[in-house]
Order: C-alpha cells, then structure tokens, then sequence
C-alpha cells in the first residue's frame, strides 16, 4: 500500500493551528498537537510516532485512532494517508495481563 | 495439542454460518471463537426485519436470526468458545494463542476462517472525549441487550442504514431524537429507513457535522454547522441543539488486524482489508475471511459469505467434491448476487449521481436531502395507487433488495418481479380484503392500507406500528405526515396484533377524507 517515503522533501515549519489541543488518541490522551510535532521531528510513519509519543498503545490498540493518527500525519506530510502504513499487526490483539501469559495451558483432544 | 479441522473467528452471522456450513458437509472438529460473552456479534443488537428474500431470511428480525443460527450450531456439535480472546495467529503453524479463563491456551487448526467483521469509526471534533458521545454500536448495546437508555434527548451523526435504524430503535426506547445529521449531500441508507424515522418528526440537516460536544464533565449539547464541498464547516451556520447524547454512526472499518497478522496479502477498500479471491480465501492457504472483515456489507451477505468459506475449506481438504462445491457455490452466489443488486450495492457506493430508478422514474430528492418522499413526489410510484375500498399504497421508491410483500399477498395484490430490487407494483388492487400482511411484512414500514369509503368525508389509514404503549381503539391524536408535521386530528378505530405481524401492530386511525394520502404517522395526545 505504501510508496516509498521521500525523506527529503520539505514540509515547511511546525505552524501552531487552533484545534492543536484536539485529543486523536483517546486511550493514551495524545493531541493533534503532539502528532504534528513528532512529524516535524522527523516521525514520518505511524510505526515511528507511536513510537514516540504512543498513539495506539493504549487499551483500544489503536482501533479507534488509528484512522485520525494516520490522517494527521499524513497531512503534515502532504500525502494521501493510503500512502501510510498501517501499524504492524503483532500479538496480542487486546491488552492482557501478564499474569495471563504466564498461565500458558495446553489444550487436549 | 488441541486440532481443529477448522477454526473459525468471530462468532456473527459470517462465523457461525461458516461453522455451520463445514459441519453439515462432514468437518468432525469445527470451533468458533469470540471474545463476547454472547454469540451472534451485531445480530442480536438488530431488532428490526431485514431485507431481502426469503431465502436470505428476510422480514425476520435480526436477533432471532442470530438465536436460529446458534441453536443450529449448537445441534451440529460446533464448539462455541465464549469470552474467548484470540489474541494471536501463528503462520505456517496455523496456531491460534487464545485467552480463556485467565490463562493462554494453543490451538491448531486445519482451516481457519477469520470473521471478525468491523468496529465503528469516530471522527473527533472539540468535546468527542466528554461522556456522552457514543457510538451507534453501543447505544444499541445498552438499548437492545441491556434495557438501558443511553440518554434522554439524541443527536444522531450519519444517515447511513446504521444511524438511521439506531435512531429508530433510540425513539422505539422513549428517547428523543433530535436530528439526524450527515455531512454527505444526500441520506447514506436506504430512503425506507429514512421515512419510518422522519415521519415521527425527527429533522434531518444533510451537508452537516458536529463541531463540538458542549459540556464540562458530560455532554449537555451540541453545536452542528453547515460543510461546504469539501467537507468544510461554514463560519456562520453554527446551530446549537440541546442534547445529552451524541450518538456516532459514521461508517465502519473491518478489523482485519489477525489477517495482517498472519502476513495475509492486504489490500485498502476503505481500510485494510485481506485480498480474497471470490471464496473468500485470503493469500496464505488454509486461511479465509468471511464477513464484514473482508469488506463492509450487510449482514445477510455476511451469511452467505461465511458459508461460502466453509464449502472452500471444505473442498480443500476433500470433504466435498469439486462438483458438489461448483453446485453449492453457483446457488450461494446466484443468492448473494441478488442482494449486491440495486443503488445501494457496492459499485453504487457513495454515488451522488443517480437520479432515476432502474424503472425510469425520478428518485424523490426530498427523500434524499429530507428523509421523506413528499406529496407531490409520492404520487410517481408505481406502489402508489388511488382505488375504491380498502387498498395498499406502497411507499417503496428506490432499488434495494427485497421482496417479502409479493409473498406477504396471497391474493396476488403486490408484485415485485424476478429482479428483487425491482419497486413493488399494486396490481388488481380490488382484490385486497384489507388483511394487513403485507404492511406487517414490510421490513421498511412503507406500505399502508387506505380506504377512502369508510365513511362520508372520512378515510382510514392503517399504519404499521412498532412502539409501546400501543394506543387503544377510540383513542384520539394527531396525525403526522411523512415529514413528521401535525396534519390533522386522528381517531384510533383498529389496532391488530398477531402472532404472524411478528410484534408490528396495525394501526388504523381515521382521519379526514382529504388526509388519507398525507397521514402517515400516529401521535397520542399525552405524548404531544
């Protein structure tokens, strides 16, 4: 899905918008701000801002913000947000305790 | 550890039909995995009839199709895994991690069907954090599972078949719905879901979004304006409405993490989604996804998709021949072909451009930007019929498949024809005895019975009617029109309940003669 990312184009100055303190990342309360400034740090991926700033890791995992993160940076980027990857899939799909992980049974027949 | 022939996740009308259809056809070990605690994903939230045909279980309500596919199930010995969190797929083990009781249990499968359907989408404007705003899903949740009301007074956001049939369960509940609102120029879903809910007096601002959610620590209203084509709110045309909800239905995403996961192939049709051929197999052999995950429907193209699956993995490990599964598959995708057809399919999706019927016939723009089919627009439909006596007026005017009033008549009144998106016809409206069958089987609540010579001056309008408390013979109200305004007085003179109406009571008020094709809705006076 994703194009290759041209790292050296320019994306101009972090400008402060209005609406920057709009929550986008409920779970872990991250703000369109935040989203934007990590871009200007040089976060051009999902994989890299949730990285920094967590968007994503909290305990909706990314189903609801994931869209709106994606959004934000790819506007701050100036591309089509299809030409972002989304977060790589991993294990476990919803939050679980650690306790859980150490109770690892096999199933029988 | 534990083998499955196939393993099956999502337990929704995709999953369960998939399980269903492995074990009719000799699969001995068939699981279903969900992570709710009751089986049947969305269906047991839907407590409306849906559409279609007979064969896709039409004019039956959501919630008992999902009891009939789980009693089925459970006769054919699938094991239903409930609380079941799978938490992880292993390729080219074909392992699912799944969290149950605490603890991490292993699972291998032979065939695995990925049937997770979809979650809701937000868009977020100032205050969407505030307790309050809510998704559809959810207030149906409370509604429908729980018996709760999510608020008193609602704003619904989006017009697609989502928001409207919530909005309609939202005022079956005793809330009020104060708008419905979409930022499209036109209403999303289908213009019978529209009326049924405008004609109750909800107003509908189409080319509108929600601004902010007001509030300090719960929503106590809403600020809408109007976008411009690109989406954009227009500074000026803020309104403020006074709500305590705001309910979100602005579309779905399928939640296909666990295909990504298991490195399947993924394609973007408005969000990521695995690429299938046309049984549903994803890129990884073994591994199919069924449903909502595999691309946003409805849910009885859900079931047909589940089935089809099933047979595939099926066919794969050699339960069936490559004949018997030719033969099944032609009679599951003649089905579900019927129900792609129409202005609403997925070719049609988002088009703004239609403006006739497959008929020829102008579409009700009214409908579209308001709702409801006006007076002057009614009179075009080929169900819209002026007759002595008693007599069916079809108020169905666009192409969406169903047809369960041609078979509601078994007096051959109403015709819908081969092509089920085709609009109902009355023909030899003489014949009608005045039974009420076909407004009871209406899964839209278009059809309606007028007489013109009840009495002098005075018609009858029989309406279907889904709320409670049901009004009593002799009562007086006001009627309503399509659009929701006060026409004129109206006199309860029937109401039917039976057992073959499924919960739908007929109501039959009398009103003025020159009310019979205006009055389409029944206010009591102590709810005015």
């Amino acid at each position: 899905m994703s194009r290759y990312l041209d790292r050296s184009a320019d994306i101009g100055e972090f400008i402060p918008q209005p609406d920057d303190d709009l929550i986008i990342c409920r779970c872990e309360e991250i703000t369109k701000g935040e989203i934007r400034k990590a871009v200007h740090l040089g976060m051009w991926t999902m994989t890299e801002v949730k990285r920094l700033i967590r968007p994503g890791m909290g305990l909706c995992q990314g189903q609801t913000c994931s869209k709106h993160v994606k959004g934000v940076i790819a506007k701050e980027l100036h591309i089509s947000p299809a030409e972002l990857d989304d977060l790589t899939a991993r294990p476990p799909m919803r939050p679980v305790e650690m306790g859980v992980f150490g109770n690892e049974v096999e199933s029988h027949e | 550890m534990k083998r499955y022939n196939l393993a099956v996740i999502g337990a929704g009308p995709a999953g369960l039909s998939a399980a269903i259809e492995a074990k009719k056809h000799g699969m001995e070990k068939v699981a279903v995995f969900d992570e709710n605690s009751r089986p049947g994903g969305q269906l047991f939230k839907q407590i409306h009839k849906f559409f279609g045909s007979k064969e896709h279980k039409a004019k039956i309500r959501g919630f008992k199709i999902g009891e009939d596919l789980l009693a089925e199930a459970e006769a054919l010995g699938v094991d239903v895994h409930l609380n079941s969190v799978v938490a992880g797929i292993y390729f080219p083990m074909k392992r699912l991690g799944v969290i149950e009781n605490e603890c991490l249990i292993n699972y291998s499968a032979d065939n695995i069907i990925i049937a997770t359907g979809a979650n809701e989408n937000f868009i977020p404007f100032d205050g969407w954090t505030l307790p309050g705003v809510i998704g559809a899903g959810a207030a149906q949740t409370m509604m429908n599972l729980h018996g709760v009301q999510p608020g008193k007074k609602i704003l619904m956001v989006g017009s697609g078949n989502v928001g409207l049939v919530v909005s309609f369960q939202l005022l079956q509940a005793g809330c009020e719905v104060a708008a419905v609102i979409d930022a499209a120029p036109r209403v999303g879903g289908y213009g019978v879901h529209a009326s049924k809910v405008a004609r109750t007096g909800v107003p509908f601002y189409l080319s509108h979004t929600v601004v902010k959610a007001e509030g300090e620590d719960h929503v106590t209203g809403a600020v809408i304006a109007q976008v411009d084509s690109h989406f954009k709110p227009v500074p000026g045309t803020e309104k403020h409405i006074e709500v305590d909800t705001i309910c979100m239905a602005v579309g779905l995403t399928p939640m296909s993490k666990l295909c990504s996961m298991a490195g399947c192939k993924m394609v973007d049709k408005g969000g990521a989604v695995p690429e299938t051929d046309k049984y549903g197999a994803t890129s990884i052999e073994g591994l199919y996804a069924a449903g909502d995950v595999a691309g946003i429907e409805e849910a009885s193209s859900a079931m047909i998709t589940g089935r089809i699956s099933a047979l595939a993995a099926c066919r794969k490990d050699c339960y069936i021949t490559d004949g018997e599964f030719e033969k099944e598959y032609d009679e599951l995708e003649g089905s579900i072909n019927k129900l792609r057809k129409g202005m609403f399919s997925h070719e049609n999706k988002g088009r703004t451009d239609i403006t006739k019927t497959d008929e020829g016939i102008d579409l009700s723009m009214t409908l579209l930007t308001k709702g409801y089919v006006s007076d002057r627009e009614i009179e075009r439909f080929p169900g819209v019929v002026k007759e002595k006596g008693v007599h069916p007026v079809i108020e169905c005017t666009q192409n969406i498949p169903c047809n369960p009033c041609q078979d509601a008549c078994k007096f051959g009144c109403i015709s819908v024809g081969e092509d089920i998106t085709s609009l109902p016809y009355v023909n030899k409206a003489s014949r009608c005895t005045g039974c009420g069958m076909c407004v009871a089987n209406c899964s839209g609540q278009a059809i309606f019975l007028v007489n013109d010579d009840f009495e002098p001056g005075y018609s009858t309008v029989t309406i279907p009617y889904e709320f409670i408390p049901r009004p009593s013979i002799g009562d007086k109200g006001t009627a309503l029109s399509r659009g929701g305004e006060a026409v004129c007085e109206a006199e309860v003179v029937d109401i039917k309940v039976s057992p073959v109406f499924d919960h739908t009571a007929l109501l039959t008020m009398k009103v003025p003669k020159d009310m019979s094709m205006k009055a389409r809705f029944y206010k009591g006076k102590e709810a005015l």
